[in-house]
């Protein structure tokens, strides 16, 4: 799996590319806690956008969950966008979708994670 | 015989796999002892059947409890949900031991 982080004011946009399966999941957890450890910037929120991660399965999950968790220690917004159909599905049967935000597309992440800057 | 599957029930199957494949390796390892894993997949009129055997110790898959998808983010645990995600996905899993062997069982109906 690949990662790129694209810097948009105090907003990390988290761009997963390929597989987050049991080989992946732990690199992109340490990519995210180091974001979210803070040793940069401010940072208001972490948004992972996901056009191009394709496959996500449970220890993908437990990266997010973790990761989710982390965020919300460090009082940073947390949320996901753009997931591909079987990644969504993956979030809504495990319920995930209900612990952390999903929404359809970057820029409507990016207005609800900082609504004063809409 | 090889099995066509189109890139919904591949993304089912892959995860299937992934997750079984896993709980295997964890639930069925001692120190020194890998448990043999065999896969197969079978395609008839109705449905894809993926069967995953192994020779570690005797372990039902389906006796684990059901995670709470309920659950807030700071209660949420993780153990079970690969499992609960399988049996989500396909429409039907069943385990049995055989002959020193786990077997598992996962079908899902070519029209779903």
């Amino acid at each position: 799996m690949n990662l790129r982080i694209e810097e948009i004011g105090d907003v990390s946009c988290v761009v997963p590319a390929g597989r987050l399966d049991f080989d992946a999941a732990p690199g992109f957890q340490q990519a995210l806690e180091r974001l979210l450890g803070g040793a940069g910037k401010p940072l208001a929120a972490v948004i992972v956008d996901g056009t191009a991660l394709e496959y996500v399965s449970s220890a993908g999950l437990r990266a997010f969950l973790l990761a989710a968790r982390a965020a919300q220690r460090s009082g940073v917004a947390f949320a996901l966008c753009a997931l591909q159909p079987a990644v969504r599905e993956v979030f809504e049967l495990s319920g995930f979708s209900r612990i952390i935000p999903v929404h359809a597309d970057r820029a409507s992440a990016l207005a609800q994670t900082q609504p004063g800057r809409a | 015989m090889a099995v066509a599957l189109d890139a919904a029930q591949l993304s089912t199957f892959e995860l299937a796999l992934e997750e079984i494949f896993m709980n295997i390796v964890m639930h069925g390892s001692r120190p020194g002892i890998a448990p043999r894993v065999e896969v197969s997949l079978h395609r008839d009129a109705e449905s894809i059947t993926m069967t995953v055997e192994d020779d570690g110790p005797a372990f039902d898959p389906l006796s684990l409890p059901p995670p709470d998808v309920t659950a807030s983010l700071a209660d949420r645990r993780v153990g079970g949900l690969g499992v609960f995600l399988v049996r989500k996905m396909m429409d039907s899993v069943s385990y049995e031991r055989i002959a020193g062997r786990n077997q598992l069982r996962m079908s899902k109906r070519l029209d779903g």
